[in-house]
């Protein structure tokens, strides 16, 4: 059986879903203050390594490099449901791409997986 | 630097003790970028980059098995300094002057920036507005503060003929990785118009047919400059000026943005000016379906 990552098109899936992905965020009323002022390049990068480790590709995420990078947004006061958000639009994000419901439950269960990291718990 | 078998580049620089910046070493997060500026980096190893950084030799060591000898720098490089002799100090509106200088052998793109050493201590960066194919002098424009040293320095001190040293180029906005029948919308303010007119000339010279506008903003029609010869490069080659100053209530920003929205998914841009001016640029031009990779921007801080 082949991967999740291989099966939803690998790097060019990721590249297709990063930038749909980050305008549905930058555009979320209810997380979009958590970018303000942040650089779009920078961000764009960051985002496509959450794709690549939500669609379970290669990659190097660490329950403390998840926890160091998101401290700062948790004192501005990242919560539950801010995730929650987060992980809507990678769902809308998917849907949009033509994406099938199995598939988008696992990105969202992969997701899901660094929920207590990215909220330092 | 002889690399093991299977070794890449990341793998070889670390044993050998060099430090190399890296976090992913999957070609993921580009933090280990270098550059070669002797051979050509396998395809593979510039992965995710832009296509004006796979033009200037950038790779990820990480995921690079050279298969020919490289030579390879920091990102960030700027090369040894060299001497340069200046042909002109001439103004171009009420506080910006052009500045052209001579050099030996610098090659560049238009629309990269430079860093000019007038003095030890004293060094600031400019854009480049020349074309190497055209021009034999390597043109800047710069906006003199009163109280600035460099604008003094160029003011009170220098004269045709003076040396002084230059280290460079740098800088990804130029003309490259931008399809010749692709919309080409360049929006600048002040002397963000060097690089856009730097990267409009080579545009025009490398057979751009997609429709190209031109805006510049300032804040008033005394801050406008070049606007005789963008009328007359207008004229003679179909593009499109249109200059905006805000003491007739036109915010060049709004203004580009209002006209710019609807056709942003298929338009390459170019936007150079303050920071403020590119940040929200370059934010509502995404928003409004511009790809990332298609916005190439050059923001200042302006610095006597
Ligand atoms: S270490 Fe991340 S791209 Fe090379």
């Amino acid at each position: 059986m082949s991967s999740l990552y291989e099966r939803l098109g690998g790097e060019k899936a990721v590249n297709a879903a990063v930038e749909l992905f980050y305008r549905k965020v930058l555009a979320d009323g209810r997380i979009a203050r958590f970018f303000d002022g942040v650089d779009m390049e920078d961000q764009i990068a960051k985002q496509k390594s959450f794709l690549t480790m939500a669609f379970g590709g290669p990659n190097s995420y660490t329950g403390l490099d998840m926890r160091n990078a998101h401290k700062r947004l948790v004192a501005k006061g990242l919560n539950d449901s801010h995730v929650d958000a987060v992980i809507e639009n990678l769902d809308s994000t998917l849907r949009t791409l033509g994406v099938p419901e199995k598939e988008v439950r696992e990105v969202a269960t992969l997701a899901n997986s660094v929920r207590d990291d990215v909220l330092g718990r | 630097m002889t690399l093991s078998p299977g070794e890449t580049v990341l793998e070889a620089l670390l044993r050998a003790g060099v430090e190399t910046p890296h976090s992913c070493r999957a070609g993921q997060c580009q933090c280990c970028m270098l550059r070669a500026i002797d051979g050509a980096p396998p395809e593979e190893s510039q992965r995710g980059l832009t296509d004006a950084q796979k033009a200037l030799g950038f790779f990820l060591p990480c995921i690079c098995h050279p298969t020919a000898p490289l030579k390879v720098v920091a990102p960030d490089d700027a090369g040894a300094p060299q001497e340069a002799t200046i042909r002109a100090i001439e103004p171009l509106s009420e506080d910006v002057v052009r500045l052209r200088i001579e050099t030996e052998n610098f090659s560049y793109r238009p629309g990269q920036f430079l860093e000019l050493i007038a003095e030890p201590g004293l060094s600031r960066h400019y854009s480049l507005a020349s074309c190497p194919e055209e021009d034999a002098f390597l043109e800047m424009h710069i906006r003199l503060h009163p109280n600035g040293r460099m604008s003094r320095r160029l003011m009170a001190d220098l004269r045709s003929g003076d040396k002084l040293h230059i280290a460079g180029p740098r800088g990804t906005c130029f003309y490259e990785g931008v399809a010749a029948d692709q919309p080409l919308t360049l929006i600048g303010a002040g002397t963000g118009l060097a690089p856009l007119y730097g990267v409009l000339r080579d545009a025009l010279r490398q057979g751009h047919r997609g429709p190209i506008r031109l805006y510049h903003g300032a804040r008033d029609s005394k801050g406008l400059y070049l606007t005789d010869e963008l009328q007359a490069l207008a004229h003679a080659r179909d593009f499109t000026y249109l200059p905006a100053t805000l003491d007739t209530g036109g915010d060049v920003a709004a203004l580009a943005l209002a006209a710019e929205a609807p056709r942003a998914a298929h338009t390459a841009f170019f936007l150079c000016g303050g920071e403020n001016l590119v940040k929200r640029l370059k934010r509502d031009l995404f928003m409004a379906g511009a790809s990332m990779k298609a916005i190439r921007s050059d923001a200042f801080t302006p610095a006597g």
